[in-house]
């Protein structure tokens, strides 16, 4: 086996799982830097993959699909917005409890949808020209989706819009510290409940990747845990979209080598290879005491004005 | 006069004791599933099979899903309390709770599949595919063009060791030099996993596919590069309809109606099941060879497996496709008359397991840990 087809393996698979990574931890990072942290993300992932393979199945244009996958996957996110933000219950329990109504909800309307592959899956694209460089070609410009790379490109965006823009100030003072972005003016109710819907919004779209594109199917529970290891990546990252596509990446080719070294290295131990490593770079970058100064400051913490 | 007074009066007696015997007959069954009857697998079979049973014989039935294995024995207590008499657990892990809950309820009726332990009142079921594998490792050997067969595996226990061992049995009756190439993903259902060690596969030069796991992932991937595959458990050609070659089907309904109907006349009863073992083959119709039923081989490969011509021992010059069906046939029939672990056979390792003219012991074949010459790739717990 040479090198180059070793490299263009490892490359290609982490874009293609970590696409759906990508694409829910952006959205956990945009809600959490306002401060609301969304243990929902499985819950909005299989809510939008399945709504995504049921309309794509139904219309046959897997495009439609992922818009109302998104779209659900929003709706979703609004639901824990009301609960969060309004009703100010505990991030945490409504979260869980997302995951765990997207969970049921999913395989109750899934019901009879399993037994057929979806007629037409999201295409993969082939980049003319690009696609022709050796090595960089094949592994980059071939074999993808439209999504891997319009989520790489969200994530320049987002760490833009985050770090450059007044907007970004906005959000991530609302993360920091609530109570002084209200008394500047700015309506805490409605930055949160904007940042965790489009997180919802990304979610929902990773769950549709799933459904339409990357495995084009439904089964139930077919997101099997990938919200979780979202969760993790958004720490991991420090809550910056560029780390996230780093942090997805190294998940996506970790995960792919745990299958590829078999042969050489016990499994169970590949098994735990791709969580191991995020524990130990975790453990690491704590240790600089970098990684604590990236947390917003009032994550996690329900915003009443006139209380503190 | 008299006698037709008395002959009224056993008719009424007789009526009455009927009457009595059929309700203390009268089934209501429970189903308690580990996955989501929606996962197109293991739980999704078993509640087709429900169905059946329920339809065949008129009887009432219900069904909870996605039980964790610990937590059998608070189900089966809640189905108890609704006047449930006839349990089935559908996994392995359920073993310990439903016999602590047999004991508990001695007239309730269990039956617990995969399992090995019984009571009075608990039977134990498997429908086995190790046949049908090995029919599929024929067809598979006859496919490949690298020499390497992709496996994709859901954990190393007995039963999943016999399938791939059979399959690597049957690959290389018609093709000795070829191998099969295993990888875990230490789950019984994760179409990601599955899909990711499809992938690693197909990067390591594997061009024909099988697998045990709950989704239909591997055969779509395979389909993906028009690479052959073998569905797994649940009618899977329609995911792969050019590339789909044939694989394993369950009729779940088979034991469950066989079983059910035994114990509305009577014959088994919480009382007699000790003893009571299903262990359902080809013969029995519990697993039928096909991507769909009803189709054994899909067309699309008919031209190639005819063309491939090996020399058996027992068949002398014969097509891959006679060869599936002949030994189907030696297999299907009830007096059976070949076993794919037939002896002389050796481990991969070179160790004599099988004594030439013998055939594997059930209790061996239920705990075989060793891997079949061909099968490459770790073996955990291997002897």
């Amino acid at each position: 086996m040479d090198w180059q087809s070793w490299v263009i393996g490892i490359v290609g698979r982490a874009l293609a799982f970590g696409t759906p990574l990508l694409w829910a931890t952006l959205g956990e990072v945009s809600a959490e830097r306002s401060g609301v942290v969304n243990l929902g993300v499985e819950g909005m992932m299989i809510l939008g993959a399945f709504s995504a393979f049921a309309v794509a199945q139904t219309t046959g244009h897997p495009g439609v699909g992922v818009l109302v996958g998104a779209a659900v996957g929003g709706a979703a996110a609004f639901l824990h917005a009301f609960m969060s933000v309004t009703l100010r219950a505990n991030q945490y329990v409504s979260g869980l409890a997302l995951t765990i109504f997207g969970l049921g909800l999913a395989g109750l309307l899934g019901r009879g949808w399993e037994g057929a592959p979806l007629r037409q899956a999201l295409p993969a694209v082939t980049v003319p020209g690009l696609s022709q460089i050796p090595v960089l070609g094949p592994m980059l410009f071939q074999g993808h989706t439209v999504l891997t790379y319009v989520g790489l490109f969200l994530a320049v965006v987002l760490w833009i819009l985050l770090w450059k823009t007044r907007w970004g100030v906005v959000v991530r003072s609302v993360g920091e510290s609530p109570a002084t972005a209200d008394a500047m003016g700015i309506s805490v109710f409605r930055v949160r409940y904007f940042t965790v819907t489009f997180g919802g919004v990304l979610a929902g779209i990773a769950g549709a990747y799933l459904s339409v594109a990357y495995r084009p199917a439904w089964t139930e529970g077919m997101t099997a845990g990938m919200g979780w290891i979202v969760i993790a990546l958004t720490i991991f990252s420090g809550w910056d979209p560029l780390r996230a596509v780093g942090g997805a990446l190294l998940f996506g080719a970790l995960y792919h080598l745990s299958f590829r070294l078999q042969g050489l290295v016990p499994p169970e131990l590949l098994k735990l290879m791709p969580y191991a490593s995020a524990i130990l770079v975790l453990a690491l970058v704590g240790l600089r005491g970098t990684w604590r100064r990236g947390a917003p400051a009032a994550l996690g913490q329900p915003y009443a004005r006139g209380e503190r | 006069m008299r006698l037709l007074k008395t002959m009224a009066v056993l008719v009424a007696a007789l009526a009455v004791v009927g009457t009595i015997g059929l309700a203390q007959t009268k089934i209501r069954a429970a189903f308690i599933y580990v996955g989501p009857i929606g996962d197109y697998g293991w739980s999704h079979a078993h509640n087709e099979g429900r169905l059946i049973a329920e339809k065949t014989l008129g009887i009432e039935t219900t069904y909870v899903e996605f039980v964790p294995e610990g937590e059998v024995e608070t189900y089966i207590d809640r189905l108890v309390a609704q006047g449930y008499n006839v349990i089935f657990t559908t996994s392995f892990g359920f073993m310990d709770g439903t016999l602590a809950a047999a004991k508990r309820y001695p007239n309730v009726i269990f039956a617990h599949c995969s399992g090995f332990r019984r009571a009075p009142n608990m039977m134990t079921y498997m429908a086995d595919f190790y046949q049908v594998y090995y029919l599929n490792g024929l067809m598979a050997g006859a496919l490949t063009k690298t020499g390497k067969i992709g496996y994709v595996g859901a954990f190393p226990i007995p039963e999943v060791k016999r399938h791939i061992s059979a399959f690597a049995i049957g690959v290389r009756e018609v093709n000795p030099k070829a191998e099969v190439h295993v990888r875990w993903i230490y789950e019984w259902y994760n179409p990601a996993a599955a899909k990711e060690a499809t992938e690693a596969l197909i990067k390591d030069g594997c061009d024909v596919f099988a697998f045990t796991e709950d989704s239909p992932t591997v055969v779509q991937v395979a389909a993906e590069r028009k690479l052959p595959s073998f569905g797994h458990y649940s009618p899977m050609q329609a995911f792969a309809p050019d590339h789909c070659v044939s694989g394993q089907l369950v009729h779940w309904d088979k034991i469950y109606v066989d079983f059910l109907s035994k114990i509305q006349k009577g014959i088994y009863t919480s009382k007699n099941l000790a003893h009571v073992d299903y262990w359902w083959l080809l013969p029995q119709e519990a697993v039928e060879l096909g991507g769909e039923p009803g189709i054994p081989v899909n067309p699309k490969f008919v031209p190639a497996l005819k063309a491939r011509i090996v020399d058996s021992k027992v068949f002398g010059k014969i097509s891959v496709y006679d060869l599936v069906f002949a030994r189907l046939q030696q297999m299907g029939d009830p007096g059976v008359s070949f076993d794919p672990f037939e002896g002389p056979l050796y481990d991969r390792k070179g160790v004599l397991r099988v004594p030439a003219g013998a055939w594997m012991s059930y209790d061996h074949l239920i705990t075989m840990e060793w891997a079949a010459a061909g099968v490459v790739g770790p073996w955990p717990g291997e002897p």
